[in-house]
């Protein structure tokens, strides 16, 4: 129990327009950094705000550290910090009145890492908020979620909106929070190339469902890219799910989530990068050629 | 907690205090004027002893002197409106720019967070209307001598009621606030619906509140009390009768009546000056208790709705 | 002090990178025995990667011989004769490959024919060998 920091189970959210998130069930492993990843308008703000306690659900469950981040949110807030999308602020406030505002309003706050984090990063504290660059804004909102001393810290597409410095600069400040602190972290994106780096687990949700949760590592060891001469996969799909499949006038490939080894020796075998697994899931949709049914969690 | 309400919420206090200063920049200075005109004209004593025609032309070159101003001044019956709708700006910018997602997620509860921004809110909207009501009331105190306290100007500017509007005014912007999350289409509309709620109760609800009475008496005679309805005059003879109403609550008791004023019969619907109080309490708690139900609903909606 | 880098398209893992990174650090005389390896916090704030990638080389690194993690004081280069060949095994080694480059190109291999066979030949350095 207390080695995973986020459980949830059966998760929905409806709005007046149709579900936002579905049969969401997953478990995030305290101390990991997991990416949540999906095209826009899949449900990670949703999931996300969910989490932090911001949204009520319709359905299902979430529990954070144990706990309900909406009716036991007294206790739940001082240990999560959080950035929101574009990672609002009060724009006519000094960096350091914002901080005054993380001092009032939070009973653990640690001023001065705060003050040392902007001083490091040449922040002046008694500018106007409004009149920062995106990236420095950024930073401002990510200090205030870690001067909380979080166990665990939501960010909501925190790089989305930055330049490639900026980017690099924040996600530093992430890590160097974690390798600190131990802190478990959940940050959603779009774009997936960077994340293998950064993160150790990752979660795909397409459509308002979950398709794969799970360690990176295992998620690429998991999975294989098959080519072969033009044939039919289902020999295959006995035995392993078939995510993707493709075919040309004399060649079938086909991304496949193995369980166990792949023997069959007509397929030539070649490994697949994150980036290549977590497309083919985001682009799955059931009544597609490819029947497999693969679109459980990958257990972690 | 409220430190940070009120530190959030200082540009629209200035604002409003701002406005509040101007206003007291006009009326200071005017308002010493009037008053000692009033009494160095000798006019309070006019009064008290019921003089006729030499008091009556003081009275009226006095008004004419200072009627400018006054009619200006009756639109300052629209600044409860704007101080109410001005001071619900924070609340509704919080949620238009989303920094909700920020204040909400810090150690404290959005509950708590609502109690105190929304009680500072409330706070500040008594305490400011508080204080145009008892400025204008020393402002138009020479006149509520002259013309009564429900002369039109007088009522709705310098009487409780003011806290009621402001209030009034408040609770609709915050709920508007809540349902579209733009300030400035909820600010405006807001000041509409308060203007739109004003002229119904001042033409319509506000003599149902409190009945006026009827009477009828010949001869104009310097009224004993202060009315103001619907004055109707029946000449005898020939020629035109005239009466002059006013406005909500009716208008002054002068008239312009042809021929011999003593042989005319007055029929008039008012509202005695003892009825001041019951309206000015009747209605402050109209607009109160709408505030109140308008501003829990806005408590309730951002509190389960807003995600 | 060794300084990292990382090749995000090169196709191998990054923990890996960094083990490699250390051999060769180490074959070269670059890292020397009782050298102190970057901590795990110096290593994320000049790569931005994850602090397990770090954790999984040294671990590695450890596993192999190569370095010697000490609890609460860091990851040092252990003691050891350095795994490369003596200078004439060198000698002899490269003058075969330049035969055999030779060859390959008179057989009618290109530069990156002969990359192709020598990425084959030298695979299981790779690790995830399938099946």
């Amino acid at each position: 129990m207390s080695d995973i920091a986020v459980r949830t189970s059966e998760l929905g959210k409806r709005y007046r327009d149709g579900w936002a998130l579905r049969d969401c069930t997953l478990e995030i492993p305290a101390g990991s950094v997991t990416a949540l990843v999906g095209p826009n308008g899949a449900g990670k703000t949703t999931l996300l705000h969910l989490v932090i306690g911001l949204s009520r659900q319709t359905s299902g469950t979430v529990e954070v550290l144990g706990l309900s981040p909406r009716s036991d949110a007294k206790a739940v807030l001082p240990r999560l910090g959080f950035v929101a999308q574009d990672h609002p602020l009060y724009r006519a406030l000094t960096i350091a009145e914002t901080f005054t505002l993380g001092r009032r309003l939070n009973a653990q706050w640690d001023e001065g890492f705060a003050r040392e984090r902007a001083g490091r990063l040449g922040l002046d504290l008694d500018k106007k908020v409004g009149k920062l660059s995106g990236g420095q804004q950024a930073q401002v909102a990510l200090t205030m979620a870690l001067a909380k001393r979080p166990d665990v810290l939501v960010l909501d597409e925190p790089v989305a909106s930055l330049d490639p410095l900026a980017r690099r600069e924040f996600l530093n400040g992430v890590l160097e929070a974690v390798v600190e602190t131990g802190m478990t972290v959940i940050l959603s994106s779009h774009i997936v190339s960077e994340l293998e780096r950064v993160c150790d687990h990752l979660i795909t949700l397409a459509d308002s469902r979950t398709q794969l949760a799970g360690s990176i590592r295992e998620i690429v060891a998991g999975h294989r890219l098959l080519t072969g001469p033009r044939s039919d996969a289902a020999s295959v799909a006995r035995i392993h799910d078939v995510i993707r499949e493709t075919h040309t006038e004399r060649q079938t490939t086909l991304l496949v989530r193995a369980n166990g080894h792949v023997y069959d020796s007509c397929w030539e075998q070649h490994e697949v990068d994150l980036e290549e697994i977590v497309l083919a899931y985001l682009g799955y949709r059931p009544g597609m050629r490819d029947t497999s049914p693969a679109r459980e969690a990958v257990p972690s | 907690m409220s430190r940070v309400a009120w530190r959030l919420q200082r540009t629209e206090t200035a604002v409003v205090a701002g406005i509040l200063a101007l206003l007291a920049v006009l009326l200071i200075p005017t308002g010493i004027q009037m008053a000692n005109a009033y009494h160095s004209d000798g006019l309070n004593a006019c009064r008290a002893l019921n003089i006729g025609p030499s008091c009556a032309a003081r009275i009226g070159e006095f008004q004419s002197r200072f009627q400018a101003l006054t009619v200006l001044a009756n639109w300052f019956t629209l600044v409860p409106g704007l101080i109410g709708v001005l001071l619900a700006a924070p609340f509704i910018l919080d949620l238009e720019h989303g920094t909700y997602r920020l204040a909400w997620t810090q150690g404290i509860t959005r509950r708590r967070w609502l109690a105190g921004k929304l009680g500072i809110l409330v706070l500040t909207a008594v305490v400011a209307s508080g204080a145009l009501a008892l400025l204008m009331a020393w402002w138009r105190s020479p006149q509520a001598d002259l013309n009564g306290r429900l002369d039109t100007g007088v009522y709705d500017t310098a009487g409780i009621v003011v806290v009621g509007y402001a209030l009034f005014a408040l609770g609709v912007a915050l709920v508007l606030g809540a349902l579209w999350r733009r300030s400035a289409a909820s600010l405006t509309v807001a000041f509409v619906g308060y203007f739109a709620m004003r002229i119904f109760v001042d033409y319509w609800l506000r003599n149902r509140l409190v009945s006026p009475l009827q009477g009828s008496w010949r001869g104009l005679r310097q009224p004993q009390f202060l009315y103001h309805a619907q004055i109707m005059s029946e000449s005898g003879g020939s020629g035109k009768g005239g009466f002059k109403s006013g406005g909500p609550l009716g208008g002054h008791a002068q008239m312009a009546v042809p021929g011999n004023a003593s042989h005319t019969l007055f029929h008039a619907v008012y509202q005695p000056a003892s009825h001041f109080w019951p309206l000015q309490l009747s209605e402050t708690a109209l607009f109160t208790g709408i505030a109140a139900l308008l501003i829990a609903f806005a408590a309730w909606w951002t509190h389960e709705r807003i995600a | 002090m060794i300084e990292f880098h990382l090749d995000a398209r090169s196709g191998v893992p990054a923990y890996l990178q960094l083990v490699q990174q250390v051999r060769q650090a180490i074959r070269l005389g670059i890292l020397r025995e009782g050298d102190q390896l970057p901590t795990v916090k110096e290593v994320v704030a000049m790569l931005t990667i994850n602090p397990n990638t770090v954790l999984h080389a040294y671990r590695q690194l450890d596993l192999e011989g190569l370095v010697d993690g000490r609890r609460g004081v860091g990851t040092f280069v252990a003691a050891g004769p350095p795994t490369s060949p003596p200078v004439d095994d060198l000698k002899a080694l490269r003058s075969s490959l330049e035969r055999w480059v030779a060859r390959a190109r008179a057989a009618g291999l290109d530069d990156e024919g002969i990359r192709a066979v020598f990425a084959e030949a030298v695979r299981p350095e790779t690790e995830s060998r399938v099946a």
